[in-house]
């Protein structure tokens, strides 16, 4: 079946990210994360991430497990 | 599934312009602009990752307009006044078509986003042209010896004069100004005869 990259945006309150710290090194690896980043400049913290298979919902929990707050915009 | 819409793209980029101009890159943010252009922060972040890659798109699309109206009919094998004269016309015709892209290329220009924008492509190609119409000429002995900063204060700083005059309304002393044809003419053999042998 094919699929299409999808990019879903998300308000957040992950800060300024270090190449080691866990939501970098989290979203890097992810064999299911085309593409992704971060704004830690704006209020909103916005992160982008393109994926052809995850849902909003599945970003979501595991941004939270990562013990951040994030709401799709 | 969000989409693009290329509308939508010009408008945040005419706005992202207009505010970048009024209120330089420190009143200047993805919020601001989304609700300028009516627009919700997250369709900002489908067009661009963030505020630094927003300018540099922006950036580099002036600077690629610039460049492509600037050598319009134009060829550094051109005889020196006569391409000279050629850039003098097209360099006003943009800056008097396009003022806020002018003034916001200008803010660009001395911001740290200066040297990524500047080596792009399009723009390192243009950068070779110029330096290639310069050299041309200096073979041809068609223009006097100088250091590259000097040729280009003597040759193009009268006419960018005149058009920061003409932008604000006012030259010296508040003085009301309008660039005319016959001035930009008359200021072009003032240089021609500076740069000549």
């Amino acid at each position: 079946m094919e699929t299409t990259t999808q990019l879903y945006i998300f308000k957040t309150d992950i800060g300024p990210l270090c190449a080691n710290c866990e939501v970098h090194k989290t979203l890097s690896t992810h064999a299911e994360i085309q593409e992704w980043s971060i704004d830690t400049d704006d209020v909103d913290c916005v992160l982008r991430v393109a994926s052809a298979t995850l849902t909003p919902q599945s970003i979501i929990a595991l941004i939270n497990a990562l013990g951040h707050q994030c709401h799709e915009l | 599934m969000r989409t693009r819409d290329t509308d939508k793209e010009k408008l945040v980029i005419a706005k992202a312009i207009e505010q970048i101009v009024q209120d330089g890159f420190q009143g200047f943010s993805m919020n601001k602009l989304a609700k300028a252009c009516n627009i919700s922060v997250a369709t900002l972040y489908i067009y661009y990752q963030d505020k630094d890659d927003l300018i540099m798109k922006i950036g580099e699309e002036i600077g690629v307009d610039f460049f492509a109206s600037t050598v319009k009919d134009f060829s550094p094998e051109m005889p020196f006044e006569e391409g000279l004269w050629k850039q003098w016309q097209n360099r006003a015709a943009f800056a008097l078509e396009f003022p806020l892209q002018v003034a916001c290329f200008e803010v660009i220009k001395h911001s740290p986003y200066r040297d990524q924008i500047m080596q792009s492509g399009l723009l390192a190609d243009f950068k070779v042209m110029m330096r290639q119409f310069i050299d041309n000429a200096l073979n041809n002995k068609q223009l006097v010896p100088m250091s590259f900063e000097v040729f280009w204060s003597v040759a193009y700083g009268p006419l960018y004069t005149l058009l920061n005059f003409h932008r604000e309304g006012k030259s010296m002393g508040g003085k009301t100004f309008t660039l005319t044809p016959d001035m930009m003419e008359e200021a072009f053999n003032a240089t021609i005869k500076a740069l000549k042998p």
